[in-house]
């Protein structure tokens, strides 16, 4: 299988008047995990939107492989490139099996029944996210931590080399803030696969990303590895608050200076 | 997921079901016929009461199942279009647009015979009104086809307001009955059923696409459907089905709104088992609301669309409870 990267190329974002990113070049690279930083509406949702192929940039391309996403047919597309979004709604009852399923909708043809591999896929995922004996459970019944697991599982089930995750440990308690993360990082480091995650939380990007990029409004942005990116001064420039860098045995961990 | 010998059973249940209420419509009427004479009757169309069975039973509860049949299907369609459960055929205006051309004709005098083609140039017209308004540039919008629909259908209800008052009044109770539904005058046309099985093998074969469209058209994008044509699409198809529906028999209400519902309660959400059973069911439920409308107050006849209500709205509520419990 040959490995699938993410290329922006001179990107140009905007939504409603406001400048998410000028001139964005970036690769993302299997093996990668990007922690995508910034303070409240600067764009961050926009922009892995944008990477999604759902928000149409204003100017430059995002490439898959040497092809413009926006050439590309969706249902390809979704074989390759997968998105966690940050909130998931239920308007009609399903089965926690079911929707884990539909992951697998991109890989299956027009009439094609799901087969015996995808079921075990579904089975595993929801296994890995913690849902075991809730595949016949119903959706609208899910706790929101639960619901978010749920998700994941079914990005898990779809299988895209590239995901995109926006606010990944939304709801999650501790534990499954940290399984969740774990898995990310784990699954990229096979070499087949990317992540690239909106976080606010400094101290899981600081422990799981290997690299960053900040937004900091107006379209100014900077990408780096996450060791040369994440420090008290550009955090306090992103955040406008200032941060104090504490060493732990983990390594470096950042926390608002109490004033 | 449902297993397969259950989902068969389910679909064999609903099959004999139907069978069965066709029967039990050709034996019951303002003449009840006993088991001998039904039998002989369906034997011979030639026997005493044939020509009865054949001629005026069989083919009106063939229409009742067809149009049950196509409305179900319709609002499945509906709800999942607008991802609103409270969806109906009727809300985007098709049947406004039928019903305006049908009661414009019998207010002029037109044959009974012609109504139905009427009746779909005045939905056709009505679907082209709805969507040439609704599509315009960008990305889908719900909301924009919602109202369009909504407001449209406003327009129709006022034109059918002014017919209703300006008609003559001997074509005012048939112009009641068609704007409650009724299938005294309905024979099954061949061409219903061609539409019927036509556009319910198209939903078979994108009944994984509506499963992921009903988790919201943002999911359905990043998971490999094309939505903004998928969608046009399946207004398309729902609105068709509604046409054909009330071309046949008028505004037959609350089918499309409750079977959907009832199934959804019943099966789950998954088209590929949900479309089958819905349009089984309604089928089924439309023909035994006919066959009650023909026999309750015999040999008067009630419009079945008064019939569909007064089953449909405890039928709806004894479920929706049991449901709750369930849970």
């Amino acid at each position: 299988m040959p490995m699938i990267g993410l290329n922006c190329r001179g990107l140009d974002v905007r939504i409603a008047g406001v400048r998410v990113v000028r001139d964005l070049d970036l690769e993302v690279r299997p093996g990668e995990f990007w922690a995508l930083l910034g303070p409240n509406g600067i764009g961050k949702t926009t922009l892995l939107r944008c990477l999604a192929g759902l928000h149409e940039p204003s100017a430059g391309e995002v490439l898959l492989e040497s092809r413009n996403i926006a050439e590309l047919p969706r249902k390809l597309l979704a074989r390759h490139i997968g998105m966690l979004q940050q909130h998931t709604v239920y308007v009609f009852d399903s089965s926690v099996m079911q929707t884990a399923l539909t992951g697998r909708h991109p890989h299956l043809g027009y009439w094609e029944r799901e087969g015996h591999r995808d079921l075990e896929m579904a089975d595993g995922a929801l296994h890995a996210v913690d849902l075991v004996g809730f595949a016949g459970r119903s959706v609208t019944g899910l706790s929101g931590g639960e619901a978010r697991r749920l998700a994941f599982a079914t990005l898990l089930v779809q299988d895209p080399e590239i995901m995109l995750l926006d606010e990944p440990t939304n709801h999650l308690d501790l534990r499954h803030q940290v399984h969740i993360m774990g898995m990310i990082r784990d699954r990229v480091r096979d070499g087949r696969h990317a992540a690239f995650a909106a976080l606010h939380d400094i101290n899981l990007a600081a422990r799981y990303c290997t690299h960053v990029i900040m937004l900091f409004g107006d379209g100014a942005w900077c990408a780096g590895p996450a060791a040369d990116m994440l420090s008290e001064a550009s955090l306090q420039r992103l955040y406008g608050c200032p941060v104090e860098r504490i060493e732990s045995s983990g390594g470096p961990r950042y926390h608002p200076r109490s004033s | 997921m449902m297993p397969t010998a259950q989902r068969r059973l389910l679909f064999l249940l609903l099959a004999v079901l139907s069978a069965a209420s066709v029967a039990v419509a050709a034996a019951l009427g303002s003449v009840s016929l006993g088991w001998g004479q039904w039998w002989a009757a369906l034997l011979d169309s030639g026997s005493e009461f044939g020509e009865l069975v054949w001629r005026l039973r069989l083919p009106r509860a063939a229409a009742a199942w067809t149009v049950g049949a196509l409305l179900s299907l319709s609002g499945c369609l509906m709800q999942v279009l607008l991802r609103n459960p409270l969806a109906d055929p009727y809300i985007l205006g098709v049947s406004g647009g039928a019903s305006f051309a049908a009661l414009l004709g019998m207010s002029l005098g037109v044959a009974t015979a012609v109504l139905p083609a009427l009746a779909w140039a005045g939905a056709l017209l009505s679907i082209l009104i709805v969507f040439s308004l609704a599509r315009g540039e960008g990305p889908w919008s719900g909301t924009r086809l919602l109202l369009t629909g909504v407001v449209t259908a406003s327009g129709w209800a006022a034109l059918i307001s002014l017919v209703l008052t300006l008609g003559p009044d001997g074509s005012l109770r048939g112009m009641l009955f068609w704007l409650i539904g009724d299938l005294s005058y309905a024979r099954l046309p061949g061409w219903a059923l061609a539409i019927l099985l036509l556009i319910f093998a198209l939903c078979l074969g994108m009944a994984r696409s509506l499963n992921v469209l009903a988790m919201g058209e943002t999911t359905a994008r990043l998971l490999g459907e094309p939505t903004r044509k998928l969608l046009w699409v399946v207004y398309l198809l729902a609105s068709v089905l509604t046409a054909t529906a009330v071309s046949i028999a008028g505004n037959i209400g609350f089918v499309g709104l409750i079977v959907p519902h009832l199934m959804r309660l019943l099966v789950g959400s998954d088209h590929r088992i949900l479309l089958p059973a819905a349009a089984m069911f309604g089928g089924l439920f439309l023909v035994l609301s006919d066959t009650l409308a023909r026999t309750v107050l015999a040999p008067r006849q009630l419009p079945v669309g008064v019939v569909t209500a007064l089953l449909g709205v405890p039928l709806f509520l004894l479920l929706l409870n049991r449901a709750r419990v369930k849970q």
